[in-house]
């Protein structure tokens, strides 16, 4: 039974990382393709690096059963320096090699194009989200009854600016892969260039209360022309 | 060594008034196991709430205002008043036992600690009597959310008022850990023969020393600013939410420590016995533990990458160092079972479950700790799985592992071995089947803490399947429980080592050891000087 669920879980396991990479989607944004990229390399190593430390504990465990119930010692050997220098130097390398896939994918996303295609104030609140785009003169209030939709045109680079006005809140579109706290008395700045048109569900992601589970909303990722248009029929005249 | 002076005057021997009084290190390392053990039977109850409510989408078997209160009384009741302090009452009962010692160095303050430590519990537990319940910012209690203007209740008060008691009452527990195996050890028991568990301990302690004062500064900072208008986290007054997290996590990444180096000292303690060799590697694991212990100190701004205020490259080179010593742990486990001859009792099993669970922890602990992974996962059902393949199939799994193993030494009776595998075969697979599946849900968007969820999210049955693996870890615990029960009604007197092969003094002594411990010490000349005693022809072969 135990071997038997272990092995489901290793499976589980190899099915996450190969899996995985296919359900992590990489081309809703220009950022999610670089953060797919980081997700393959780790759900790789970790699929390798528990097969083998898995592995080493499965077999010891049933490779070196007490045959005689009267055994008090076994092999009497307890250290060995090369082997240990072995597995403390090896291990280095491996994260020195992830912490630099790390290093290059979150210089990546986290840079912001200035000036960008179009600015979107967002604004957290106990329990919906604002969204002021200054330049067409837009704002769109929800509620956790009706959720807001963010319309942001494709293949353009949009910034958010995001905020909070009481607790903090956290701004998080799966499909992107990434996700921002919206700190109250904090602006954070970053950025989305949107690929694929369509519709993609968004949430809070930071507890902030009675009703978190319903601070949903709604990202709509339409063609510039599109965008122009939607701004033109919604936009208040300056 | 210095002359041991007479420990503080009995009132009574036997009897409640002896256990409300006493100043005995193994009374007081019972009460708290045992005080700790029903915490996490409340919080388990708790647990089964969750689970119920988030079995399918849209129930309403709990409302959001109970469900809040729930998830944050089963974190805080997990964290503060189980895991932890399990280890805290493992270590009572140890420590002067496996140093030759009759007693802690400082017995009172030993008490006082564990009263303390009961007073907190209660006092968080409280709130559920007070208008508007009990605290629900969540185990963490970020500012503002637990600011008096958006939590009012008497019950964020007193949550903040339990856990300062119970944070003070770790750091005098701690201040024992330090001090009694530096200077209450037996002749002949150097420091460099101390078991592991021992020297977990001590770098445990030295954790909460640096770690459990700050989180008093955090909680005395956020009652100022409740109560007394000092507004240090309130950006409308200059202050800053963020620096409340600083702090905070300051204390909380280290507590994740502590509430898991003394359970790598319960394995390698348990593993060791039953593979029949002695630890493989043991500076290495000495090293290791004060490795973790030290890199843990550096890494606390990994819980606030998504925050945009922390320098991530930093933080997330020094998480990713962590698995380096936590990996050497993991080898020395594996080559202390290498060509070993090993047997399969309950203790073993719950060390392996350890071992398999805990290495999900670890791996998934590297991917969180990388800031382009965390931008996803992060406050997902994702970071839910991986810190409960930690806490729970780690630590939990090791606790268990430590009440089968200890358990005939602390009441001299052996558990059930049938259905102690029972019970362990209900955890793993049970185990398993809750948390792997919230991995998947992480990733496919689904946020933690929410009460409820909509049908066309698609998470149904992955959240089905969770709840189902919840019930068998139910299951499993009421084996526990009725195990205990059988197992104490058949007293049979056990040898001093009831494993046939123990290497620490504390299998050395009667089950249950005397008042003081030990009516004669054996010769300590090697790391494993119970194994000496019981088998001298091998005695050659201990390390020195």
């Amino acid at each position: 039974m135990r071997f038997a669920a272990h092995t489901t879980t290793l499976a589980a396991t190899l099915t996450l990382a190969l899996g995985g990479c296919s359900a992590i989607p990489s081309d809703t944004t220009q950022q999610a393709g670089q953060l797919h990229g980081v997700w393959v390399v780790f759900l790789s190593a970790a699929a390798v690096v528990y097969a083998l430390v898995a592995g080493l504990i499965m077999w010891s465990v049933l490779a070196y059963r007490r045959r005689d119930p009267a055994t008090v010692q076994a092999a009497k050997f307890h250290q060995n320096v090369p082997l240990e220098l072995a597995w403390t130097v090896i291990p280095v390398l491996v994260v020195a090699g992830l912490f630099a896939v790390t290093y290059a994918g979150e210089r990546h996303v986290d840079s912001v194009v200035t000036p960008p295609g179009e600015t979107v104030q967002v604004v957290g609140f106990r329990w919906s989200w604002r969204f002021l785009y200054p330049r067409e003169h837009i704002a769109i209030d929800g509620t956790s009854d009706r959720p807001p939709e963010l319309v942001l045109p494709a293949n353009r680079t949009t910034e958010i600016r995001l905020s909070s006005s009481d607790v903090i809140h956290a701004f998080w579109v799966p499909a992107f892969l990434f996700k921002r706290d919206a700190i109250p008395g904090i602006v954070n700045v970053f950025d989305y260039t949107p690929l694929k048109e369509g519709v993609y569900p968004g949430r809070c992601a930071e507890y902030c209360g009675t009703f978190h589970a319903h601070m949903s909303f709604t990202v709509r990722v339409v063609s510039p022309e599109a965008f122009a248009r939607w701004a033109r029929e919604r936009g208040a005249p300056a | 060594m210095s002359a041991i002076t007479a420990p503080p005057r009995e009132l009574a021997k036997e009897g409640l008034v002896a256990w409300l009084v006493t100043t005995d290190h193994k009374k007081i390392g019972i009460l708290y196991m045992l005080t700790s053990l029903a915490f996490f039977l409340i919080a388990g109850f708790l647990a089964d709430v969750i689970r119920l409510q988030l079995a399918a989408p849209q129930q309403t078997i709990v409302g959001p205002h109970e469900f809040n209160q729930v998830f944050t009384l089963h974190g805080t009741a997990m964290i503060f008043l189980f895991v932890a302090p399990f280890g805290f009452g493992l270590a009572n009962y140890l420590i002067p036992l496996q140093i030759g010692a009759p007693e802690m160095a400082f017995p009172r303050l030993n008490a006082y600690s564990f009263w303390l430590f009961l007073i907190g519990g209660l006092t968080v537990f409280s709130g559920i009597v007070t208008q508007g319940g009990a605290a629900d910012a969540g185990w963490t209690a970020f500012a503002p959310l637990s600011d008096v203007r958006v939590s009012s209740g008497a019950g964020q008060d007193l949550w903040i008022l339990g856990l300062t008691l119970t944070s003070i009452s770790g750091i005098m527990t701690a201040i024992n850990f330090l001090v009694t195996p530096i200077v209450f050890r037996a002749p002949g028991m150097g420091m460099w023969r101390l078991p592991i568990f021992t020297w977990e301990m001590i770098a445990t302690a030295l954790l909460i020393l640096m770690a459990f004062p700050p989180l008093a500064t955090a909680f005395a900072m956020l009652l100022l600013d409740r109560h007394a208008g000092a507004r240090f986290f309130d950006p409308g007054g200059g202050g800053d939410p963020v620096l409340y997290q600083h702090v905070f996590w300051f204390f909380g990444h280290p507590e994740v420590y502590v509430m898991i180096l003394p359970f790598f000292g319960v394995i390698t303690e348990v593993v060791s016995v039953f593979s029949r060799k002695p630890v493989f590697g043991y500076t290495g694991l000495v090293l290791s533990a004060f490795g973790i212990a030290g890199l843990s100190m550096g890494v606390w701004a990994h819980h606030m990458f998504t925050t945009g205020a922390v320098a991530n490259p930093f933080f997330s080179a020094l998480s990713f160092l962590i698995a380096v010593p936590t990996g050497i742990k993991f080898f020395n486990w594996i080559a202390t079972m290498w060509r070993g001859a090993i047997s399969y009792e309950t203790p073993m099993l719950f060390a392996i479950g350890f071992m398999l669970n805990f290495l999900i922890g670890g791996i998934t602990g590297v991917m969180v700790a990388s800031p382009p992974l965390d931008y996803h996962v992060e406050d997902s059902y994702f970071l839910v799985a991986h810190f409960h393949y930690t806490l729970g199939g780690g630590s939990m799994f090791a606790i268990f592992a430590a009440l089968y193993f200890w358990f005939p030494k602390i009441w001299g009776v052996k558990l059930g071995e049938g259905l102690g595998r029972l019970h362990f075969a209900l955890m793993f697979v049970g185990f398993n089947l809750a948390f792997f599946p919230m991995f998947f849900l992480g990733i496919m968007g689904m946020p933690r803490r929410v009460y409820t969820y909509p049908a066309q999210a698609g998470w149904g049955q992955l959240n089905l399947a969770s709840s189902v693996g919840v019930a068998l870890i139910t299951i499993g615990t009421a084996v526990l429980v009725w195990n205990v029960i059988v197992s104490m009604r058949k007293k049979v007197p056990l040898p001093d080592d009831p494993w046939g092969a123990a290497n620490s003094l504390e299998w050395a002594t009667s089950s249950p050891p005397p008042e003081f411990n030990f009516r004669a010490l054996p010769p300590i000349r090697s790391k494993r000087p119970a194994f000496d005693l019981h088998h001298p022809e091998f005695a050659k072969d201990s390390p020195k």
